[in-house]
This record gives structure tokens, sequence and C-alpha cells, in this order.
């Protein structure tokens, strides 16, 4: 027996002191309603007769009430002590409970049509209700990011109020991240019970991790989930032909969780309107990727969609269904060319339309004229106070970058692939008759170098971007390559903060960081479903945190942006139900043993005085006690 | 239980007039045949003509012992002869607190019948006296004769004072010691005497009184409606006795009241001692039809 009410000895002298009045309440005399009579000896036979026939049954029946009432008070002094069984658990533990809400916990496949989700908090719920009374519980829920809804608590009622209001995120999972949560958590508060519900799908293949629990944290796992059929768009990316701002391609990768072949259907629409559609056939886990080439769209909300069409397969995950993509509309720059004549850096920008041209001779050079961008060809006079600046070969006076020397016939040694303005641009074999070399500067990046010399050099302080080449184009065959276009394409976007290579798409589950206008200060984002919220903005990029696939509407004071979320995740599309294992920790997979019987021996121990009372009361009214 | 009742300025209306006259009458039928104001006492020794026997009790004058009959039965027997003369009738009512509690109560009860029996015997000429008395004789109406003078006691009735505690031996005393012209003296009472009623009637009897006992109760004294733990009061003595009343007590109760009736029913017809009991809740006009048809009353 264990006792986890008041201390014994309080209970002791409280029994003590209610048996100790209830012997004194024996023995007082009751203060009795007072009846005249005509003759009291008569009475006085009467009392004798009685008291000579039944004495010893009425001492008796006296020791019976006060020993009714004694048996009343130690019952009452036995139910404050707080008895238990033995084999009930009453240390003070303290319980974790990591609740998964990724995307794949909205899969509907477990009985009953409810997602996994659901199933996952009302098991949630269950350990909540049979903690006992010493317990500490915490529960977290855990995607990419782990999110405690409050600290070690002994009300449960505290937490179950609090996951009425759950909803399952679009976001991936991270269990390494929860796993350290749980490990820092339950650090000097052991002995403790970590359980974690989830459906162990979209885990990192690397998995499981060397956690170190501690010594006296037992993992428990409750596995949730059924099946694993599942039909999901892994991958909606829109991204501009370089050499046509209006041109784009569009791919989708459609993945199959089937373990059989089953026919879908692939729809793709642009602003509500279906402008494509393809059936499937997809055998058993087969991923189907299509590419749309040549769409001629702009500004357009794409939204791709695959639909089963096998009658007795059911698609038990329709988050991944969908997905979304936004092409936003080309910008238009306005170029002022400040050059006694070259025709290599003229033609590619003549021929692009989204470009408006003006060709001025150094002596035409007005610095107060507003332009988007300024190329200065072998000339280097005062900038502009605004706009994007390109040097050709600037001489030293006047130029930016500081020339440090002249290299004849250079051989171009390192080129940084990954900086915008070198995408899909390759300068092997470049033939260069001489050229300047620059110094760097704080903001500099060397983009071409020549033995660790660079001589093309882009800068970014912030404000403003220059770019500075430090060759003359006509004395080079670079003008002659297939690549000098796009060079000339990528230096505008560069200027332009264009990211031609995906439209705009964000994954759920991560904190966007989405450009805006230089001057925008404020900015408001309307989610999916209409809701509002605030966005910071820091560093000329709106900084919000979406958990919901679908568009987003970005208002600035500066203009407005329209965006795609998608969960984008073939792992987390993979719903198929794991089993989590550790090699640091046992995993039990039920909570039979965790779950705290409550078996109050006081509440049965208070019937119990209260029958006895009855049958005091029952008893004393009946006379038989009295 | 009530508490003590006022008495009742009307006890004496003419209702009860006209009930005395019809009671008045049916006594003459009982009693026909015999001459006014010669009733016979049963005396012992005084008269010639011989009456009765009854048993011998200590003090008894041995002069009068049957020995003729002792002969035969061995057993001492008392010769009974008839006196002639005036009968002197002794109402003793008790006016004790235990005669006061309810309503009705034995009081009323206990002046209606007086009244009555007053009435017969004034009616008859006889001497009628009436002595309230509780633990002592306080006041007394002086013997009067003549039915003009049922109005005397009625009035005398009236004015009587509440006592305290029943003492028959003590307020008998008195009585005997008062009144020596011995005659019928009719005790109406509930006999609740703590010292007992043996003492009290031998006085009367050793002082060649004719006692006639008429014992009075109330019938919801056996009925109490009460249960559980209860302080008894003793109306006349005020003792306290704690007690906790069950159905059990209850019957007990009965039943040590009727052991307690029979006692007093047997004492009397021991001695010859006319015996009547009636609850207050039976009508006067029965109990005194009752004292009429036994015959000690009207000779």
């Amino acid at each position: 027996m264990q006792l986890t009410g008041l201390p014994i000895e309080t209970v002791g002298w409280l029994a003590a002191a209610a048996a100790l009045l209830i012997t004194v309440l024996y023995v007082l005399k009751l203060r009795k309603r007072k009846v005249e009579i005509p003759f009291s000896p008569l009475w006085g036979r009467v009392v004798t007769a009685q008291k000579d026939r039944t004495d010893w049954w009425r001492r008796l029946q006296r020791f019976l009430s006060w020993l009714i009432h004694i048996v009343i008070a130690a019952l009452l002094a036995f139910a404050m002590l707080g008895p238990h069984f033995d084999d009930e658990v009453l240390d003070e533990r303290h319980i974790l409970i990591l609740l998964d809400n990724s995307a794949s916990m909205g899969a509907t496949d477990v009985t009953g049509g409810h997602s996994r989700f659901d199933v996952a908090r009302d098991k949630a719920r269950e350990v909540l209700d049979t903690v006992g009374g010493n317990d500490r519980v915490m529960v977290a829920l855990f995607s990419n990011r782990v999110q405690p809804l409050g600290p070690f608590v002994d009300d449960p009622s505290l937490v179950e109020a609090s996951l009425r209001d759950l909803q399952v995120t679009a976001n991936p999972v991270d269990l390494g991240q929860a796993l350290d949560f749980a490990v820092d958590s339950l650090r000097d508060r052991q002995p403790a019970e970590l359980v974690i519900i989830t459906d162990g799908a979209g885990y990192d293949p690397d998995y499981p991790p060397d956690v170190d629990f501690g010594e006296e944290v037992t993992v428990r796992h409750l596995a949730i989930g059924e099946r694993s059929e599942n039909l999901a768009i892994t991958a909606f990316n829109a991204r501009r032909y370089p050499s046509n701002r209006m041109d784009h391609e569009l791919f989708v990768e459609v993945r199959s969780f089937f373990d059989r072949p089953v026919d879908a259907t692939l729809e793709l629409s642009a602003d509500g309107r279906l402008i494509d559609t393809q059936s499937l056939s997809l055998g058993a886990r087969e991923i189907h990727r299509q590419f749309y080439p040549g769409q001629a769209t702009a500004g357009e909300r794409l939204e791709a969609r695959v639909r089963l069409n096998t009658p007795d397969a059911r698609d038990v995950f329709p988050l991944d269904d969908r997905a979304y993509a936004v092409i936003p509309p080309p910008s238009r720059l306005s170029v002022q060319l400040v050059s006694e004549g070259n025709l290599f850096i003229e033609g590619p920008l003549l021929l692009n339309n989204h470009v408006d041209l003006e060709r001025l001779d150094p002596d035409g050079y007005d610095p107060n004229a507003e332009f988007d961008v300024t190329i200065f060809d072998r000339v280097a006079p005062e900038p502009p106070a605004t706009g994007h600046l390109l040097y050709l070969n600037p001489p030293e006076e006047g130029s930016p970058f500081e020339i440090t020397g002249l290299e004849d016939s250079p051989i171009v040694t390192d080129v940084r692939r990954e900086h915008p303005l070198m995408r899909w641009v390759t300068l092997a074999d470049l033939n260069i008759g001489e050229t300047n070399t620059f110094a760097l500067a704080v903001d500099d990046t060397p983009v071409v170098a020549a033995f660790g010399q660079p001589i093309i050099v882009a800068r970014d302080d912030g404000e403003r971007r220059k770019v500075g080449i430090g060759f003359d184009l006509r004395n080079s065959d670079f003008p002659l390559r297939v690549g000098f276009p796009i060079f000339v394409l990528n230096v505008l976007d560069f200027f332009a903060a264009d990211d031609v290579e995906m439209a705009r798409s964000y994954a759920t589950g991560q904190t966007w960081a989405i450009p805006v206008a230089r001057d925008a200060d404020t900015a408001e984002m309307i989610d999916p479903d209409g809701q509002r919220h605030r966005a910071a903005i820091q560093r000329d990029a709106a900084l919000f945190y979406g958990e919901k696939p679908g568009f987003y509407h970005l208002e600035t004071n500066a203009g407005d942006i329209t965006i795609a979320a998608n969960m984008a995740n073939p792992e987390e599309s993979d719903i198929t139900p794991h089993i989590l294992e550790f090699e640091s920790a046992q995993v039990d997979h039920q909570i039979d043993d965790l779950l705290f019987d409550r078996r109050q021996i006081w509440i049965w121990l208070l019937f119990a005085a209260l029958a006895l009372l009855l049958v005091e009361w029952f008893t004393y009214n009946r006379r038989w006690t009295v | 239980m009530a508490q003590a009742a006022p008495q009742s300025a009307d006890a004496f209306d003419e209702a009860f007039l006209k009930k005395l006259e019809y009671l008045y009458i049916v006594s003459q039928k009982i009693a026909a045949g015999k001459h006014k104001a010669k009733r016979k006492m049963r005396l012992v020794g005084s008269g010639i003509d011989f009456a009765d026997h009854r048993q011998y009790s200590p003090g008894d004058d041995v002069r009068n012992l049957d020995w003729r009959v002792y002969n035969r039965t061995e057993k001492l027997f008392l010769k009974l002869y008839e006196e002639e003369e005036d009968l002197h009738i002794y109402f003793l009512v008790d006016t004790s607190r235990s005669m006061h509690l309810g309503a009705p109560n034995k009081w009323n009860r206990a002046r209606q019948v007086a009244a009555a029996l007053a009435y017969i015997g004034l009616s008859n000429l006889d001497r009628v006296s009436v002595v309230p008395f509780a633990s002592k004789i306080t006041d007394r109406m002086a013997p009067t004769r003549g039915r003009a003078q049922i109005f005397k006691v009625f009035d005398f009735l009236d004015r009587a004072q509440p006592g305290e505690q029943t003492t028959l031996k003590s307020a008998f005393k008195t009585f005997v010691s008062q009144n020596k012209r011995a005659g019928l003296a009719v005790v109406i009472s509930d006999f609740y005497d703590p010292e007992g009623f043996e003492e009290g009637l031998n006085i009367l009897r050793y002082h060649r009184f004719e006692p006639m006992v008429i014992q009075l109760f109330d019938e919801r004294e056996l009925s109490f409606d009460l249960q559980g733990d209860v302080e008894l009061i003793d109306c006349e003595t005020g003792e306290p006795r704690q007690i906790t009343v069950t159905p059990a007590m209850m019957r007990e109760y009965t039943r040590v009241f009727e052991e307690f009736c029979q006692e007093l029913e047997t004492y009397c017809t021991q001695r010859q001692i006319l015996y009547f009991r009636s609850p207050i809740q039976q009508s006067f006009e029965d109990l005194v039809l009752k004292i009429f048809r036994a015959g000690g009353f009207l000779k």
C-alpha cells in the first residue's frame, strides 16, 4: 500500500482528535427535549423494567453506535492518507508528449475517416486524462519546427484546452529537431516519459539518430496511420527562357505511392482556366515528370492538379494533389548607353524587347537623367544619382573600380559559376587582347579572374549595383560567343534583381524572404484563406512564415506581389507509416503501463463512511442503537 | 403534553343542570322505595340489622369478628351492620397539578362528576360537603343540604384553586381531623401520589369513613406521540427523568399504567371500597350512571 495524501503524522493526530471528540460527545449528555408528564414514578417503573431486561443489550447498542462513529473516523483518516495499491505508479514523472502535426498527419487513412492528426490528438488526450496527480506534463507540436504548447504543468486540463484548436500543417517533418528539444526538456527531470505520437512518415533516411535520452527516460512511440496510398505532385516549377522573357517552361513531377498501377489525370490551369489535361498511367511507385515548354504566359497564377481515376483506389492524402506557381510579369528597364559607338554591346540591348535603350555620346551625357541602368563604354564620367552601373573597360580616372594593372592576353582561370552573371555562360578559351585588373573593394565579388587578378567584378553596396569589365569588348572574342547575349541579359537581371531561373515559389514550413521594392517599409500578407498577417521587412525582403500551400498576396506600400507556396516534399508525400526505433534507447510502442490508473481508494473509503453513516442514522431513528 | 388549561366558566351551565336533573330522575328509579334522609351506611357495630360480611383487615375492631364463620372456614370475617342515619357525603376532589394537565383535563371532569353526585346527594337531603385537596387541604365547603344548595357547590368548585403535589396521606389526615362526623368519602383523583394511595385511603377507613374511589385518567397519557431522547418533567414534583422513548417503552408504559390501575382496583375491591375508573374522554353521564348502577352511592 502506498500513501500519497497527508502525512501520516498529521492524519494520526487528526484521527486521534476525531476519536476523542466522538467519545466525548458520547459521554456528554445530549440536551434533550423537555416533556411535562403527570406522574414520573410510572416512567420510573418502565425504565427500571427496561433496564433490568435489556441492560446488557443497551450497553452493547451504545458501544455499537460509538464503534460505528469510530470506524467512520478511521475511514476518513485513512482516506486522507491517500492510499494506493502497490502496483500503481505514483512517482513524480515528467511526461513529454511530442505530437506530430506535419503534413503527412493530414492523411485520412485511419479507421473512421478521421485524419491521422485527429487520432494522434485523441491519443494525446488519452495520455493526459490518465496521468497521475504527481506527474508533470508538457505537449509540444513538431513538424520542421517544435512548438511547445506550454511548460510542464501538473494540471492536464490546461493542456487539453489548447489541444482542441490545433490543426495539421503542410510542413515537412524534422524529427531530429524534435528529439533535441525532448532531450533538452527532460534533462534533469527524470524519471521521465517521452511519448512520440507520429506516423513516422517523411523522416530523414539517415534516421535513427543516436540520441542520448538519459537513463531514466522511457521512450514510447504511438504509431498512427494504416496505409500509404497517395498520389502527389512533388514538384511544380516554372522558369523563364533566358532568351525570351515572355516565354516560360513548366515542370511537373507526379509520384505514385501506390504499390500497384493506377490511372490519373494531370490538369494544368492558369488563372482558373484549364489549359491542359493529360491522362497518366502510373506504375507502382512510379515517378512521372512532365514538361510544358513554350508557355507564353506571364503574370499568371498556375495550378497543377492530379486526380486519381482508378475506381477502387483512394488517395488518402489530398494535401499534395495540388501545386501552385506564379510567373511574375517581366520588368522593363530603361537603359542609357554612354559610348562613342559599340555595336557589340548595343546589339543585344536592341534585340531585347524589355529594354528601352537610349544611346548617348559622352559629350551628351547628363548625370542628372534618371535611368534604371547606365552603361559606360570606355568612359567614366560622373555617375548618375540613381540606377545601376555597368563599366566596360573604364579609364583609371573616374572608374569606381580601382585598376591595379594591365594584363596582356590574360587567361581566364577563375569563374564564379554560381554568380548570377555567369548563369548559362562559359568563358572557356576566351581570347582577350589586353585587360585591366581591378582591386577588390569591401562589397566586390570577383566574378572572372586571371590567375587571381579580377577582370570582371560585381559590386553590391546595398543601394545600387555595379559591374566592371576590365577589357574592351572589341579587343576580345567574347561578343562573338553565343554566351555573350546571355551575359548581357544576366547583367540586366542582376541589376533588376530578377531571378530568371525559377518563378517565385516557396516551400511551406519555412520563413520566406520575399524581395520587395527598396522603398517598401510596410507589408501585409494575405494567405490562401484570405486572412491577413503582418510581415516584417528586412534588407529589402518581407519575412513571412507560411504553412499552407496556395497563393499568397503580399501588399506593400511600394506595390503588390503574388507568390505561390507548395509543400513539394517527396519525403513528406510518402505517407507510409513507420515504427520508430532508436539505437540508444528501447522504444515501447504501447502506453498501457504508462497510464496512471486512477483507482482512487479514498473515494471508496468516503462512500463506505457515508454508508456507515446512513446505517447509523437508520438504526438510530429505528431506535436500534440507542 | 399540553400545559394546564384555565377552568371553564361555563362548566355548570344550563345544559349541565338539565343533565343533572336527568341523572336525578334516573337515580330515583334506581333507588325506588327508599325513604328520604334515611340512607344506610355500612358502619360496623353501630346498627342492628346484619348487612354483610367482609374480610378482616388490620385495624378492624375484633369485636365484630364472626367466629362462627371462622369455625367453618378458618378465615376471619367481620360482620357488617346497617346503620340508618342522615348521610354525610364528602367529595374529596384532587386539585393537584396533574389534574390540570392538558385540555380538556381531569380537573374539569372531576368537578362535573363531583357536582353531579353532589346534586343527587343534595336532592336526597344528604349533607354534602366538598373538600378540595392536593398535598393538604386549604379550603372546604361546609356540609349543606337541599337541592337549592347546588349552586353553592358550583360556585365553590369554580373557585377551587389548583394545588401542587398529590399527597393523600397528609391531606386525608387533615380531613379526618376536621370532620369528625363519618360518612361517605367520595375521592375523585388520578391517585398520582408518589407515596402511594394506600395510606391515604386507610386513614379514611380507620376513621370510619366509607371511601368511594373514582379514578380519572387521560387516555392521551397512554398514547404519547413521542419518540427519541426526551427529558420527562414531573408536573407536580418537577423531577426530571432523561429517557429515550421507543415504541417498546410506550408499550411498557401502558402495561405499567394498567398495572397501577389494577393495584388500585385490587386494593379497593379487597376492602369493599367502591371503585370506578373512567377516562376523561368518556362522557361524565356514563360515569355517573355507572356509579348509580353499582349501587354504592344510591342506597
